[in-house]
């Protein structure tokens, strides 16, 4: 399942979803927004989250794919919210359900890494007076993807 | 023919927009909208010039300056993505 929303996520729902008795172990990621400084020093008060979502949806649908086949998971489960955040409140959900633990942690770091650099959406952070500050791709990201190369390809 | 251009993050920010409708007589390339884009505003020069902005037209990366722009397209202007 994914989902691209507007709204939060309830956990215990979303773990109903994927959850089933052929599955021994499940993997979550939760991203939320942190406090942090904008490159200008400044206190962050929220983010926005801007999405093209019809590129977003396809580009979650290959990762899930391969996630799902290399892994042999049952499911995977993938939501990222868009809009304004306030701090603290989550950003997005991955659940990898499997038969065993190792392939869904395996799995769900997989989805989350490549999430962060191959996938339609921006952030901004918020800052007092409604002025919005582009937030850059770290290379931190762009070289943890580099670890998924021989496993992906 | 029309052609949809959709900008994103500070592209979007910069132009002050969020997407265009342009119109050309004729069937045109990738180059060919570029330069004339920036015939139109400088801006566009610093947006092509930036290596690491992406390009989709239809939702397909485009990897050739030389690929073909059609009636009803949509070509998306992407910078590095920063979700998560």
């Amino acid at each position: 399942m994914i989902k691209i929303t507007n709204e939060s996520f309830d956990l215990e729902a979303e773990f109903k979803y994927v959850s089933s008795d052929t599955n021994g172990a499940y993997s979550f990621f939760i991203g939320t927004v942190r406090s942090d400084l904008s490159s200008s020093n400044k206190k962050i008060k929220g983010i926005y989250l801007e999405c093209y979502e019809e590129l977003a949806l396809t580009q979650l649908k290959k990762i899930r794919s391969k996630a799902l086949s290399i892994w042999k998971l049952n499911e995977c489960l993938i939501i990222h919210r868009i809009g304004k955040l306030d701090l603290g409140e989550k950003i997005v959900l991955v659940i990898t359900a499997s038969s065993h633990r190792a392939n869904a942690i395996e799995a769900c770091e997989f989805v989350i890494d490549s999430l962060k650099i191959d996938v339609a959406f921006w952030k901004f952070h918020l800052l007092d007076n409604d002025e919005k500050e582009t937030v850059l791709q770290k290379n931190l990201d762009n070289e943890k993807m580099l670890k998924w190369k021989d496993i992906i390809n | 023919m029309n052609i949809t251009l959709k900008y994103f993050s500070w592209i979007r920010v910069k132009l002050k927009k969020s997407h265009d409708l342009i119109e050309f007589n004729q069937t045109i390339s990738f180059k060919e909208l570029k330069n004339n884009l920036i015939s139109k505003d400088a801006i566009y020069q610093e947006i092509f010039e930036d290596k690491s902005v992406k390009f989709f037209l239809n939702l397909k990366e485009i990897d050739d300056d030389n690929q073909t722009l059609n009636n009803g397209d949509i070509l998306a202007f992407l910078p590095p993505v920063t979700g998560g």
